[in-house]
């Protein structure tokens, strides 16, 4: 008779094993709001208790940042209540992707995002463009072009949250052990070789002190400096465009300026902890990077440096490229009334972008919050207004805004410049051939289109 | 009808029960009845057509020959579930192109083609992937063999040897990744230094190359750290091939007069042949797989020059959102590991020695 309810025991402990794999793809992962279904019948009228999800990477201090940012909002808006969803950059779009594909309404509310317009594409983000008319909301304090980088077919699709505005970081004790004045504002390239050819110390064939580190990576500065682009269109490009001559310009200037030893190869500096490492070592005297290095180096009470403007090429006109990730809003939101309140608080002066700006995490979006205490209050660096100059010159063009860039990037573009940044080729070597895998994959995947 | 193991001559009580079953009724398991004093009371002395006798023996017959499912659920279910229907699935997904955004597009087999044709790094990933699988295998082998032999001799201080060659095989290999991007370092690296001492000893300038840097000199870097990581744990699989080889052979040999090579290549070698075939094989596939190495250490890089099958998976299904092409690569993959596999498995019988054969 025991082993009758031996089966009925083994019956049951596969039922239950079943019973608990079975509705993992179909239930709401645990982040997902619980109270979203009951707000959903009710629109976010005021004072309706609403629970809204906040998706965001970044590191778990970043992460503080954010919840903080969440406490000051539901200060004013008592009925608001966060859940967040959380992932560091690696796993966060593979985790999203991974819900979109299974369970599209575990989809935070309101998201952090990036490339927006390949996303918008796919039809999972909410159009803006209908809440920013109806609520009066002012794009015009964005910088000039950092919406187009949230913009898909005509109508914005996110916000962003910061812009790409590069400075030159330089450690003073170095310039001064050189014997060298400061960079300035005005410093052209020549201006940069000249104090490079000074910072270099070497040992035989060997460097032992760089003076510049800069990641491969942002070989559109330059490019865009001396007036190219690498696409003919960013959205919808017919072809390859860096074998022109103002874009091979800037990439033998980068090149020229790892194959003499004055920057840190591109490899080298990543495998060396980055640019912000190397430099507070002393291993590099300069480094042209974002504002997000500020609050790192303002940490270090050994290090003394300033910013400067990033050299621009005698006659060209100053450049950077703009992009950074914007706040969007997922198409399966049920609370998109109450998102779209908190985004317009959190981007926007006294609100979110204040606050972000104040702890030195971004550089901000609005031009208003750059030009207040908000940024230019902090002592250190003392040239902060370096990072206006870039970003009221940003333009698009470090990115493209296509749902197959990543992989165009990652396959083709990158591998074959990092021949460049690792010395093995030159770009009259390299850049035609790869004009011609870019206008392959263009013509393998329908583009123009 | 069903008849349950071999029948014991033994078994005499099976014998007779099998003689009182009624109508040629097998009256179940024979072992099992006659093992067990709980058997019901019905089965031992059976009445002629008594529903309750039938029903007991309906079921008892049923749990028979179900049972055995029963035990085998919990891993069928995981099998099934986790290991199955993946594999399917990712053949069926190797003919969608898929984002995981937008609904799937069935595209056939336009991206085995676009792999094999007109990819612009299948053919460079391919390459690396046979670069690394056949620098390191023969080597890996080798190494792990001669430290095996090294280690076998029953000298001072083998334990202490052993754990220091076991050590890597324990270590993580995202820490081990780190430290090495720093031993390969051209400029500030031990190993650079090392070399350029060792040239300064012998009165030459040599500039030993920016390993991580270089495509050329990047793949073995990560060759090197593959096999510092893991000819210890091949060794120790080696260490125990030698242990079974019986002294007498070497003892007679001896007599003969063999030299300690003869004892090598006639004795040694012939009697791991079955640990080489599985270390064969098994390096081989484990190679075909080489990911994290290239991961941590080059991330792929410089120019692709790193990049395995198993990376440039990785690449494409969670970098670029290519799923489906994901799956192909996963697939052609599997075709290559299957068909050196295959190979070795049939070509073993002209170079692996089983003791048992030769008897």
């Amino acid at each position: 008779m025991s082993r009758r309810y031996l089966y009925l025991l083994s019956a049951l402990v596969i039922m239950a094993v079943i019973a608990s794999c079975a509705p993992v793809p179909t239930a709401p992962a645990p982040e997902a709001p619980a109270a979203a279904p009951a707000s959903a019948e009710q629109p976010a009228a005021e004072g309706a208790p609403v629970t809204l999800t906040w998706g965001f990477w970044g590191s778990p201090e970043e992460k503080a940042s954010h919840e903080r940012v969440a406490e000051e909002y539901m200060k004013t808006h008592p009925n608001v209540k966060f859940e967040y969803f959380f992932a560091p950059w690696d796993e966060y779009f593979t985790t999203l992707k991974t819900r979109w594909a299974g369970d599209p309404a575990s989809i935070p509310d309101v998201l952090f995002l990036w490339p927006t317009p390949s996303y918008a594409a796919t039809g999972v983000l909410e159009n803006l463009q209908p809440y920013i008319e109806k609520s009066g909301y002012d794009l015009s304090d964005y910088w000039p072009y950092l919406l187009d980088s949230a913009r898909y077919e005509g109508s914005v699709y996110g916000l962003p949250r910061d812009i790409e505005a590069h400075a030159l970081y330089y450690n003073k004790k170095l310039f001064d052990e050189a014997g060298l004045a400061y960079p300035t504002d005005d410093w052209t390239w020549d201006d940069l070789v000249a104090a490079a050819e000074k910072l270099t110390k070497r040992d035989g064939d060997r460097v032992t002190q760089y003076a510049l580190g800069m990641e491969g990576g942002k070989w559109a500065l330059w490019v865009g400096q001396a007036g190219g682009i690498m696409l003919d269109d960013l959205t919808n490009p017919s072809k390859c465009t860096l074998d022109t001559p103002e874009a091979m310009k800037g990439l033998q200037f980068f090149y020229d300026l790892m194959d003499k030893g004055y920057a840190m190869r591109s490899a080298t500096l990543g495998q060396q902890g980055g640019d912000a490492a190397v430099f507070e070592t002393g291993q590099v005297a300069m480094i042209i990077q974002n504002s997000s290095r500020v609050p790192v180096f303002n940490a270090n009470s050994n290090l003394d440096y300033d910013v400067a403007a990033v050299p621009v090429m005698a006659g060209g006109k100053r450049y950077d490229f703009n992009g950074g990730a914007a706040w969007v809003i997922s198409a399966r939101s049920d609370n998109k009334e109450a998102a779209w309140e908190f985004l317009s608080w959190l981007q926007s002066k006294g609100g979110g972008e204040s606050m972000y700006t104040r702890n030195g995490e971004i550089f901000p979006a609005l031009r208003s919050v750059a030009n207040s205490d908000d940024f230019l209050a902090s002592p250190k660096p003392a040239n902060r207004k370096a990072f206006l100059l870039a970003a009221e010159a940003a333009q698009p063009g470090g990115f493209a805004y296509f749902p197959e860039w990543d992989e165009l990037s990652g396959s083709i573009i990158g591998p074959q410049l990092d021949r460049l940044w690792a010395g093995e080729a030159t770009p009259a070597e390299v850049v035609p051939e790869l004009c011609k895998a870019v206008n392959q994959f263009l013509v393998n995947n329908g583009y123009p289109k | 009808m069903e008849h349950e193991g071999p029948k014991g001559v033994k078994d005499t009580k099976h014998e007779t029960r099998e003689v009182r079953g009624r109508e040629g009724i097998s009256t179940g398991p024979s072992r099992l009845r006659a093992s067990r004093a709980s058997a019901p009371s019905a089965l031992r002395d059976p009445e002629p057509r008594n529903p309750a006798y039938e029903r007991r023996l309906r079921w008892y017959r049923w749990q028979r020959r179900y049972e055995g499912y029963f035990f085998l659920a919990p891993n069928i279910t995981g099998f099934l579930l986790f290991t199955a229907f993946p594999v399917i699935a990712s053949l069926a997904l190797s003919m969608f192109r898929w984002d995981l955004l937008t609904p799937p597009v069935y595209v056939g087999a336009a991206q085995f083609r676009e792999l094999l044709f007109t990819d612009p790094q299948f053919a460079r990933v391919a390459l690396n992937t046979f670069y690394f699988t056949f620098g390191t295998v023969p080597l890996r082998v080798i190494l792990s063999l001669a430290l095996a032999l090294a280690l076998n001799q029953g000298l001072r201080g083998t334990t202490a040897y052993r754990v220091v060659y076991f050590m890597p095989v324990v270590t993580s290999l995202v820490a081990a990744a780190l430290v090495f991007q720093w031993i390969f370092n051209g400029n500030f690296g031990i190993l650079n230094t090392f070399l350029r001492n060792l040239g300064d000893l012998f009165g030459l300038r040599i500039s030993p190359p920016d390993w991580l840097n270089s495509t050329r000199w990047s793949m073995p870097a990560v060759m090197i750290l593959n096999l510092w990581k893991n000819v210890g744990f091949t060794m120790v699989i080696y260490l125990a091939g030698l242990q079974a080889v019986p002294q007498e052979l070497y003892e007679a040999a001896e007599v003969d007069g063999g030299g300690a090579w003869a004892k090598f290549r006639h004795i040694t070698l012939p009697m791991v042949s079955p640990t080489t075939f599985f270390v064969v094989i098994m390096s081989l596939i484990w190679a075909f797989q080489v990911f994290e190495e290239a991961y941590i250490m080059t991330k792929g890089g410089p120019a692709f020059a790193t990049t395995t099958l198993v990376y440039y998976i990785y690449l494409n299904a969670f970098r670029w959102s290519r799923m489906g092409k994901a799956a192909a690569l996963a697939w052609l993959l599997f075709a290559v590991i299957f068909i050196f596999t295959f190979f070795q498995v049939r070509m073993q019988r002209r170079w692996v020695h089983y003791e048992a054969e030769r008897e």
